[in-house]
């Protein structure tokens, strides 16, 4: 049933009483407004009572004239309230952020309440963003500004209170890493001026580290505030070496994280960040070790095989191709030799042959074989008759025997 | 001294490099990856001997 926009067409039933749950139901249709939801309302607080089970009830007053001008109840759920970061006390001006709501059972309307804050901090909130957009503008939160961290810090510096957690956790993981000299610069991390000292403690380092850490533990929005500062963001974007930044937890951002290099979630995250592992290096030491071993492996390797290439190269083959040539010329040479010598061992004998025959022809044999005879007297050749006389005896030589004979008469040729 | 790890790292990678190096001759090699031996003993005992220093600014600067 729609009673309100159909104010022309009025209930069939106008007489049936309603019920109370269907009243309230009624107005809190008419309370769902989005002038009444998701709202922020300044005032202070009143009766503040924080129940037993965790839920806190108070009253937002608005003074006007020396009287309460007006007044709105409000409440806060238990699991609202656990994430309050301070606790609100009487006549305190806050800021609470809520729907207004009908409490059906109490037959009233109240806020409920989801978050508190003080009031001025929305003026704080307003002055980081309009910080953020100044510095912004200065470039000190760009991308390009961020520059790489050292590799192997030999100093880190730290910027964040001298006692506390952050720098034991801070000093604990830079001991179990990578041990390098820490230089605190102490500070205080939060109240009044806490940002004028921040920044000096920052630009004290100066000269001093090869990387800063600017650290603080968690809190409120307030408790960061100083890390908003302007100064702070300006010693940070100043800083000659690189800041890693861990403040509060890794939710708050501050504008120091902004303008530092690095963010980290946590100090000790920070710490971790800026020193290598030196268990990571001690393998990376390992590898570099067996690299270097199997490259000169490989170098001895690559050496014997240049000495075998070599040794290949300086075997006599061309030597032995050489004794070969000249081995064949040898032959050669000597088969020529041969052939000559038995050429002309040849014709030697052919000339040998020819001279026999011709000795042959010489021969007296030959000259008794035509016919003729040698005469001798007394183992002696007669070469003429003037060797003999009638009644010697001579021995007549033929080609086939010989025979004595006895000479009768002498006759000398007339003419001799 | 980190720095000095940092130098000595550098030399060690400069002479692998070297040695990988086709031109660089046995017995230079042979040195070289002595030198690189030293190094990285060095380095070893630069990794097992660190220890955490603590020097506290004075807030009066």
């Amino acid at each position: 049933m729609d009673w309100f926009n159909t104010p022309d067409e009025p209930p069939a039933v106008t007489n049936a009483p309603l019920l109370v749950s269907e009243l309230s139901a009624i107005i809190a249709g008419l309370l769902d407004d989005p002038r009444l939801q998701d709202i922020r309302v300044r005032g202070e607080v009143t009766n503040y009572k924080h129940h037993g089970r965790g839920h806190r009830y108070f009253s937002l007053s608005e003074k006007g004239g020396g009287s309460t001008a007006a007044v709105i109840k409000c409440v806060m759920w238990r699991s609202d309230a656990d994430r309050l970061a301070f606790t609100p006390a009487e006549g305190m001006e806050v800021v609470v952020s809520g729907s207004v709501v009908v409490y059906a059972p109490h037959g009233a309307y109240q806020m409920q309440v989801r978050a508190i804050e003080k009031a001025g901090l929305g003026e704080k909130y307003l002055l980081v963003e309009q910080w953020k957009k100044e510095l912004s503008a200065l470039g000190l939160f760009a991308a390009e500004r961020k520059r790489p961290l050292p590799a192997f810090p030999a100093r880190v510096g730290v910027v964040t209170s001298e006692t506390g957690a952050v720098i034991h956790d801070i000093r604990n993981v830079i001991g179990r890493r990578f041990p390098v000299e820490i230089i605190i610069s102490p500070t205080a991390v939060q109240g009044e001026g806490a940002h004028t000292e921040i920044a000096g403690a920052i630009r004290r380092l100066t000269g001093l580290m090869d990387v800063v850490i600017v650290a603080r533990g968690g809190g409120s929005f307030e408790d960061l505030f100083p890390f908003n500062h302007p100064d702070v963001v300006k010693a940070i974007a100043a800083c000659p070496v690189p800041v890693v930044s861990a403040i509060g937890h890794e939710v708050d951002v501050t504008l120091a994280d902004l303008a530092a290099d690095v963010r980290a979630p946590t100090p000790s995250a920070a710490a971790e960040l800026v020193v290598p592992d030196r268990n990571t290096l001690s393998l990376q030491l390992q590898e570099l070790k067996v690299q270097m071993s199997s490259s000169l492996f490989g170098r001895v390797v690559w050496a014997k095989e240049e000495v075998t290439g070599l040794r290949d190269r300086l075997r006599p083959q061309r030597f032995l191709r050489k004794l070969d040539e000249r081995k064949t010329g040898v032959a050669d040479i000597a088969d020529r030799l041969e052939r000559g010598l038995v050429t002309r061992l040849e014709r030697e004998r052919l000339l040998l042959a020819e001279m026999r025959t011709a000795l042959a022809g010489r021969s007296p044999r030959a000259l008794l074989a035509r016919g003729y005879c040698v005469a001798e007297k007394d183992g002696a050749v007669i070469r003429g008759v003037g060797a003999i006389a009638p009644g010697d005896r001579m021995k007549i030589r033929f080609y086939d025997g010989s025979s004595l004979v006895n000479v009768e008469r002498v006759d000398h040729d007339g003419n001799i | 001294m980190t720095e000095t790890y940092e130098v000595k790292i550098e030399q060690l990678k400069k002479i692998i490099e070297k040695i990988e190096d086709g031109t660089t001759s046995l017995d230079e090699s042979m040195k070289l990856y002595e030198q690189g031996a030293a190094l990285v003993k060095q380095c070893e005992s630069m990794l097992a001997e660190a220890e955490v220093k603590i020097t506290t600014l004075s807030r009066d600067k």
